[in-house]
């Protein structure tokens, strides 16, 4: 029993040197958020700033010396992100509604393994492709270029095909003898059923774009365009790497919403990642 | 006969919005790839030669600048893929373990401790660690300074370059593996480790024995996504080491994407990046075959 009690206890202690590992340098980017450039760049270790200053935060914020529109690239983010979310939760549950339930869809099955196989072509066959046709339609540095992109992808239809196809027959039998037609039998049964299925999509649709990095880095031209992942990209190529207590406070803020988000929503985030990996 | 007509219509409105989305941003975005790299596509110019498979031929004809580009950055790729991939999943592995035999009141906490970097984004991640490597006042040196040791160029001599990448890659994405092995670990029945024990077996024999033959499946799934995410690794040279010391790091889609927006070359780029998707697509072919081989072998 005690032989146990100390192996269990050894077990945590090598788990909890770990976790400062993977905490420390969270807790460093919050705490040289709060130090003056000067004690930043000083190579002193502590973590408890000297002098603690919320300078970064109010300068970055306002814009002033920084000259870059930190806030504009958060709220850009936002926006792309929850836009881009919307439209892939409504397309990609109609697409999936269909191709579950409704069989006389032409081409079911060919559609179908098409979305599928889709989810195996890298993203570098069609970036640079994708790069020239905005270009050609002349939205390069448009929200529509941040947005769109984001809807081709299949593993949302995937995700809730699986979940629609081993819904129960009876249910939509008895909606239909009722006379519900497939779009009520779509808004009325198979979406209010599928709410747990959708937060997790939502979730993981959401961190996907809002931290998407390689397209908003190109498919943007102009500061007041960038995401917050572009825009702290530019920042870390710029000048910006010696003030790095204001880098810092930049990057907790674009970094605060989506670990918000990630904490609350774990479970949904991991049912997502081990049913990609079960199927 | 109408109504049949009628309801196929109905049916197909549903997949519509995303089939035009699918078309015009997957679909189409392939089939234009081919097209420009069939030509001598320049960004800023609108007169676009064909050129047929010129730029392919390029690419495998030893001495040109195209040559280089493309098998200096493939290479460079395949040493990143080399490093990290039986990093990410012994280490990925390692930790689920670790969690697995924590008490359960802990198990949550650690898990979400590990996990949290995967939350932020390339930009983010990069920017937290370039702090920490920086050679003059950046923590790991300050540290090393304090135990008298010489301080290290992290990010600026070999083979610390590589080094540096590989430990952020693990710390930035190892949750995501640690997670699919915890939950492959849970469908272990008890009761093979309890006959094990009653045989006598030994935790390492019961982990050679029982846990990894049960896991194999998940272990070959972790297996093909950590080897195509490390293909197509981008976000870490590219911001923390910027390609070097020297190209020591510039890796594929560095290469693919400066002959594309540096030098404006979009033609030859995209025979690059076709060439580099084909080459991951194969990759993860052969290693589903493998995985289809032994469900095969299973049943």
């Amino acid at each position: 029993m005690s032989m146990k009690r100390i192996k269990t206890l050894l077990l945590v202690l090598l788990a909890s040197g770990i976790a400062v590992v993977f905490l420390l340098p969270l807790v460093w980017m919050i705490s040289t958020s709060f130090k003056n450039d000067f004690e930043a760049l000083s190579g002193k270790m502590n973590f408890i700033p000297l002098k603690p200053t919320f300078d970064n935060y109010i300068k970055g914020f306002s814009g002033e010396l920084m000259n870059v529109p930190i806030l504009q690239w958060i709220t850009n983010s936002l926006m792309v992100g929850i836009a881009g979310t919307a439209i892939v939760l409504l397309i990609a549950s109609m697409a999936a509604f269909a191709l579950a339930r409704l069989k006389d869809l032409p081409l079911r099955k060919t559609l179908l393994s098409m979305f599928i196989a889709s989810l195996m072509i890298p993203g570098v066959l069609t970036f640079l492709p994708m790069y020239m046709e905005f270009n050609a339609l002349g939205l390069i540095n448009t929200y529509a270029a941040l947005i769109l992109p984001y809807t081709a992808g299949a593993f949302g239809v995937f995700l809730l095909y699986q979940f629609f196809i081993s819904f129960p027959k009876d249910i939509e039998e008895a909606a239909r003898i009722d006379g519900a037609n497939k779009w009520k039998l779509y808004t009325h049964i198979m979406l209010p059923s599928s709410v747990s299925i959708m937060v997790t999509l939502l979730i993981f649709t959401f961190m996907g774009i809002y931290n998407d990095f390689v397209w908003p880095l190109y498919a943007t031209t102009s500061p007041e365009m960038r995401t917050i992942t572009a825009g702290i990209a530019m920042m870390a190529q710029g000048s910006y790497t010696q003030s790095y207590g204001k880098l810092m406070a930049m990057t907790a803020a674009a970094a605060i919403p989506v670990v918000v988000i990630f904490i609350l929503g774990q479970r949904s985030f991991v049912k997502a990642i081990t049913q990609s990996a079960i199927k | 006969m109408v109504k049949s007509w009628h309801s196929k219509l109905t049916s197909s409105l549903f997949v519509l919005p995303y089939f035009i989305c699918f078309a015009a941003f997957l679909l189409f975005p392939i089939l234009y790839g081919v097209y420009i790299s069939l030509h001598n596509f320049e960004l800023l110019s609108p007169e676009h030669d064909f050129v047929g498979f010129k730029h392919y031929a390029t690419i495998f004809t030893p001495g040109t600048y195209l040559n280089s580009l493309f098998f200096n950055g493939l290479w460079n790729t395949i040493q990143f893929v080399i490093y990290s991939v039986p990093l990410l999943i012994v280490v990925g592995l390692g930790l689920a373990m670790l969690i697995q035999h924590l008490p359960s009141k802990l198990r949550g906490m650690f898990r979400t401790f590990y996990f949290l970097p995967y939350a932020l984004s390339a930009s983010v991640m990069s920017v937290i660690w370039l702090m920490i490597f920086d050679t003059n006042s950046g923590f790991l040196n300050s540290l090393l300074m304090k135990l008298n040791i010489p301080a290290i160029p992290w990010l600026t001599d070999q083979p610390w370059a590589w080094v540096s990448l590989i430990t952020t890659t693990l710390w930035w994405t190892i949750g995501f593996n640690m997670i699919i092995f915890i939950n492959a670990l849970n469908q272990v029945p008890e009761d093979f480790y309890e006959a094990a024990s009653l045989d006598g077996a030994h935790a390492w024999d019961k982990f050679i024995h029982i846990t990894l033959p049960s896991i194999k499946p998940v272990m070959l799934f972790v297996m093909i996504t950590s080897t195509i995410a490390s293909f197509n690794v981008f976000a870490q040279p590219f911001l923390l080491t910027r390609g070097g010391p020297g190209d020591s790091t510039k890796v594929l889609l560095i290469n693919v994407l400066d002959q594309a927006f540096i030098r404006k070359e979009i033609g030859s780029a995209s025979a690059m990046a076709i060439l580099m998707a084909l080459l991951i697509m194969i990759i993860s072919i052969v290693q589903f075959r493998l995985t289809y081989g032994n469900k095969g072998e299973e049943s």
